[in-house]
Parts: C-alpha cells; sequence; structure tokens
C-alpha cells in the first residue's frame, strides 16, 4: 500500500497507459482509494449538498478502509475470488473516471445508500467501537439519505445506459472480503460496477480506521452484477451459491466419475455413495488386518525374509537380506516405507489394465538407492471377489490421481513369478 | 497528504498479505487437499504410525484376552490414526479425535441431543434458504451423517470438509491395502513354500 498509493496518485496525474500496470499490482483496497480520491476531486466541484455526503462519504470510506484492514487478517479463501475478476476491471477505472460526471454523483449516492446498510452490518457482529463509528458516520447522512436514495434510483436509470458504454461491464465485478460469520454475514451493496466506491479522502479514511482499528468485523463487499438483483438478501444468497458451487466442482474433481454429472442432487448422491463405498473399503481393510495382526509381531522379520526370498523366484539374492534381518526394525520400516512407496507409483502404471500390482525386489544391500528403480510389489492375484473389485476401484481412483513419474520396470517377469507362485 | 503517506505501511503489509493470502486461498480446497493426501511421504507416515498402533492395539488384546483385535479396533485404530495424520486442520480429524475420548455412551447421549438441536436450527434455516429443495436437502444431512463432526457444519463447509475427508479416506485405503498385501502375502508364500 505504500507504495502502492504513490503510484496511484502517478496513475492519476498522468492518465493513460500507467494505469494498466499498476492497476493489476493493486488490490481491491488500493483502488477503491484511487477511486475514491477521483470522487474526491470531482466533489470539490460540488455544490454544497453534496459536500455534506462527500464527508458521510468520507466516514464511509473510514468504514470500508478498516474493515477491509481488519478483514486482511482474517483467514477466509473464499472473500478473494472476486479479486480475480476484479483485477481485470482496474484498468477501465480510468476511461470511466473522466468519462461522466454523473458517476460521481452516482457513487456518491450508493455511498449513502451504503451507509445504511453498514449501519446493518455493524449491528451483526458485537463490536462496539465500531457501531459507535457507525452512528457517527450514519448520523450525517441520515440527513440526505432519503434524497440520496431516490437520487440513487434515478441515476441507476443513467447509470444503466452508462453501462452500455463501458466495455467492462459484462465481466463478472464480484469483490468479497474476510467474513467471521459466514452464517449471518451482512453485505454491504456496492451496486453495480467500478466507479461507486470512490473515496473521498485518503487522509481522512485512514485517521478513521486508525482510531477504530481496535475492532474490527469481517464483512463480505459483493458487487451486484449487472442486470441482477441488487438486493442484499439475494446478495448473499449469490455469494453463498457460488461458494458452494466452487466446492462442489472441487468435489466433482475428486470423485471419480461425476464429470458427466450437473447438478446438485446427483452430485450429492455420488459423493455420498462414494463416501460410503471407501468407508466400507476401510472395514474390509480393518478385518483383514485384523486377521492378519496376531502376525505382526513376531513374524514381521520373518515376514520380510519370505517376501524377500519366495522359493520360486530365483534371481533375488539371497545372501545380502540376511545381513541385514539384523537391524529388523529399521528393515521393517524401510521395507514398508519402500514398498508403499513403490505401490503408489505402481497402481498409477497397472491402473486400467490388470488387478495385479506387481512386486520386485531389488538387490536387498542397495536398497535405499535402487528401491526407486526396480523394486515394486508383487502379488497373488486376490481371490475373493471383492478384493478384486477393490483393487480395480484403487486402480481407478489412482490412476485418476497420480501424477507420479514411475520409472520402468520389468514386468512381465515377476507376472509369471506370480502366477507361478498361485499355481503352486 | 504526508499524513496518507505515513499511515501506508499499515495497509500495505495488510495488502500484501491479503494478496499472499488470495494466492493460496484460491488454490486452497483442491489443490492443497490433492497434494496433502496424495503425496507418498503422507502415506509412509500414515503406515508407520498404523503398523505401531496396531502393535500396541495387539499387545493391548494379548494382555486382556476378552478384548480380540477384532474389525471394529483395527478400524478405530485406523481412524484415530487417520485424524492424527489430519493434525487437526479439518472439522472430521478433531471430532474423531473427540469421539475417542469420550466413552460410547456418552457419544450417543450427545448425538441424540445433537439431533434434537438441529431440528430446531433447521427450522430457522429452511425459512431463509427457500431455494433448497427437500431432496436436496435430505442428501445433505445424509453427507453430514456420513462426515464425522460434520452434522451441523453449513453446507461450504460440510463440502470443504467432505473434499479432505475424501482423500483422507483414500490415502487410508491405499495404506491398508499396501499393509493388508504386505502381511497376507508373506504366510501366503510362507504357505506355498511348505506345501511345495
Amino acid at each position: 500500500m505504500n507504495r502502492a498509493l504513490p503510484e496511484m496518485l502517478n496513475c492519476m496525474n498522468a492518465p493513460g497507459g500507467l494505469v494498466a500496470g499498476n492497476c493489476t499490482d493493486m488490490t481491491v483496497l488500493d483502488r477503491q482509494r484511487t477511486r475514491m480520491r477521483w470522487q474526491q476531486d470531482q466533489f470539490q466541484q460540488q455544490p454544497q449538498q453534496q459536500h455534506q455526503g462527500y464527508f458521510g462519504g468520507n466516514e464511509l470510506n473510514g468504514v470500508f478502509n478498516h474493515v477491509p484492514i481488519q478483514a486482511s487478517q482474517v483467514q477466509n479463501f473464499q472473500g478473494l475470488i472476486g479479486l480475480g475478476g476484479d483485477l481485470g476491471m482496474g484498468q477501465a477505472v480510468k476511461p470511466d473516471l473522466s468519462s461522466e460526471n454523473g458517476w460521481t454523483e452516482l457513487g456518491y449516492g450508493s455511498c449513502r445508500f451504503e451507509m445504511n446498510n453498514i449501519s446493518r452490518t455493524f449491528s451483526c457482529p458485537p463490536k462496539v467501537a465500531a457501531e459507535t463509528e457507525s452512528n457517527n458516520a450514519v448520523a450525517p447522512a441520515k440527513i440526505s439519505s432519503p434524497a440520496g436514495k431516490e437520487s440513487f434510483k434515478k441515476r441507476k436509470a443513467d447509470k444503466a445506459q452508462n453501462n452500455k458504454a463501458v466495455a467492462e461491464d459484462d465481466s463478472s465485478d464480484k469483490r468479497m472480503k474476510g467474513c467471521a460469520e459466514e452464517g449471518d454475514s451482512k453485505i454491504t451493496e456496492q451496486n453495480s460496477t467500478k466507479n461507486n466506491d470512490r473515496e473521498s479522502s485518503a487522509d481522512t479514511s485512514k485517521e478513521n480506521s486508525k482510531a477504530s482499528e481496535v475492532q474490527k468485523p469481517d464483512y463480505i463487499h459483493v458487487r451486484a452484477r449487472r442486470g441482477q438483483a441488487t438486493d442484499s438478501h439475494s446478495l448473499a444468497e449469490r455469494v453463498r451459491r457460488e461458494k458452494i458451487s466452487e466446492r462442489m466442482k472441487y468435489l466433482q474433481d475428486l470423485v471419480p466419475g461425476c464429470n458427466k454429472i450437473t447438478g446438485k442432487a446427483g452430485m450429492l448422491d455420488e459423493i455420498i455413495n462414494y463416501v460410503q463405498s471407501l468407508q466400507r473399503q476401510v472395514e474390509f481393510l480393518s478385518m483383514k488386518l485384523a486377521a492378519v495382526n496376531p502376525r505382526l509381531d513376531f513374524n514381521i522379520d520373518d515376514l520380510f525374509t519370505k517376501e524377500m526370498f519366495p522359493a520360486n523366484m530365483a534371481n533375488f539374492p539371497t545372501i545380502g537380506m540376511s545381513s541385514e534381518m539384523t537391524s529388523s526394525a529399521y528393515l521393517q520400516f524401510n521395507h514398508i516405507q519402500q514398498l508403499l512407496q513403490c505401490s503408489g507409483l505402481e497402481s498409477g502404471i497397472t491402473s486400467p489394465d490388470s488387478a495385479l500390482l506387481r512386486r520386485s525386489i531389488s538387490a536387498p544391500i542397495s536398497i535405499p538407492e535402487t528401491f526407486v528403480d526396480t523394486s515394486c510389489f508383487t502379488q497373488v492375484q486376490p481371490p475373493t471377489t471383492w478384493d478384486a473389485d477393490i483393487q480395480n476401484l484403487f486402480n481407478v481412483e489412482f490412476h485418476q490421481g497420480r501424477t507420479a513419474q514411475f520409472p520402468s520396470q520389468p514386468f512381465t517377469g515377476s507376472i509369471e513369478a506370480s502366477n507361478l507362485k498361485m499355481e503352486m | 497528504m504526508a499524513a496518507s503517506f505515513v499511515s501506508n505501511p499499515d495497509p500495505c503489509l495488510d495488502s500484501s498479505r491479503k494478496k499472499r493470502r488470495k494466492v493460496e486461498d484460491d488454490r486452497n480446497p483442491a489443490s492443497t487437499t490433492q497434494v496433502r493426501w496424495r503425496s507418498d511421504k503422507e502415506q509412509r507416515i500414515y503406515s508407520t504410525k498404523l503398523v505401531e498402533a496396531l502393535r500396541r492395539v495387539r499387545q493391548g488384546s494379548s494382555s486382556s484376552p476378552a478384548a480380540v483385535s477384532g474389525g471394529k479396533i483395527v478400524k478405530e485404530a485406523a481412524d484415530r490414526v487417520l485424524a492424527v495424520a489430519a493434525k487437526g486442520t479439518t472439522r472430521w480429524s478433531r471430532a474423531i479425535l473427540r469421539s475417542r475420548l469420550r466413552l460410547s455412551k456418552r457419544l450417543q447421549k450427545c448425538r441424540k441431543a445433537r439431533v434434537t438441536g438441529d431440528s430446531r436450527c433447521k427450522r430457522a434455516d429452511v425459512r431463509r434458504e427457500r431455494r433448497r429443495t427437500p431432496a436436496v436437502q435430505k442428501k445433505v444431512k445424509l453427507l453430514s451423517q456420513l462426515v464425522p463432526g460434520c452434522r451441523k457444519a453449513p453446507l461450504p463447509n460440510l463440502l470443504e470438509e467432505t473434499t479432505d475427508y475424501i482423500a483422507a479416506l483414500e490415502m487410508q485405503v491405499r495404506a491398508m491395502t499396501v499393509l493388508t498385501e504386505l502381511l497376507s502375502g508373506a504366510p501366503a508364500a510362507n504357505r506355498l513354500n511348505l506345501t511345495s
């Protein structure tokens, strides 16, 4: 902000191409401030009546300013999605500002409109300091607020016409900042596009922000899109819907087979089925593990030895392994890690074709080096059907998400070996 | 004007912080989750912890032979280890760890109490959100019952938790498969060696 504001001042002093480059670096707050400063410049030419509202707008901006400052300290990833859309808009700030004077009035009117909303929003979280500030801010504005509302409505028509002249109007123009209580968040409206938020002066706003920095409630600042309802309730709902749809998209990527399904109900069905199936898998596996569990302790060393040296896999050196068996604990975990890693790599390879996870054991002495290269799993094909289904399921899942690079491995030999195993 | 410049540092920092958070938060649900639960390292960590937990369970059960380490105990241990691996960042993981501390009876009582509370809240919520069709609402309720600790969660949070929970479950299944095969494959080979 320190660096941004001087840049913005330079922007305003030197209209033209600087805006684009600088605006993209600015946050919403900065852009807000530039607009407010423009507004301020415009206001100084306005008659007295609007001066009062300008003053109210000052406090409004103070309110706005310290709200975002606090908001930035609170985590809400949703709040910043709109910034991406807003960045693109920043470039159009300049031409809009210079185009019509009516914009300033409109923005000013909307500021007053927002004042009332702010008084509402401040009552939502129990922050005393903010409420006192809002009361102070609302008082001067309330006198002119009815007039402001009417004028606001009038200017809405003008604005609609003006909107057509602006190129960027069609892009979604949402700004959302953090809100600690999502369920009850009130939304401050900033109707339509960019020019409504003109900060009157950076000085007073920052002083206000400093003064009332004690408690800063978090709000979601949303802009109504063009041609959409600007009611605070509908804005709130829209914000909520977008949040939900975004998360549904993430889930769609996660759950296999959801690409074709559209609609919340179908998606939810798929998600529920998938979670249930995963939980059932965990149950089955845990039962299986429980059956095998008694072998956990005393067999663990034997297991590894037997794994390393299956009788039918003659090509694996046995001598090297025995020397390592002394450090069985290390070996156990080491092998678990290797095997897991290999299985993780392997499942990506084998996913679409076979239900087999193949295993071949590398030279044991150089295990840490070579496990990446040649160690992978071979398995006796699970006899039970549900195992095979689960394997297929796993492979499908793994294949979807896996981006790991795996080295080429000698598969065919191990397949035959495993077949031999089965026959025996 | 000077005043405005003087007070700049705070907003500057905040804006930069906001920018950083914006980049993180935009990617937050999807990529972080996937990266986190799909990494091999995470799976390894989980597996080693699971082995230790199972060992402890077995030792515990051997000391008190009445409690045979059945599938349920293993599942609970696995879930607990999974919740630990989540490092308490998600709601479901905290709920799993909380439920382990309570006795099962107390948990059921709390569940019953929670249900009534839900119905009361639901009425207020339904008034606000008329767009939710009852079918969707039923499914949301089902899903919230599936994911631990998310019964009363609002829908966006619930979906976020579900994302993380699904990724974690997948990793759990992978790790347990490997472990099972590891433990069961060797005895099979044992048998084969003996018989051959």
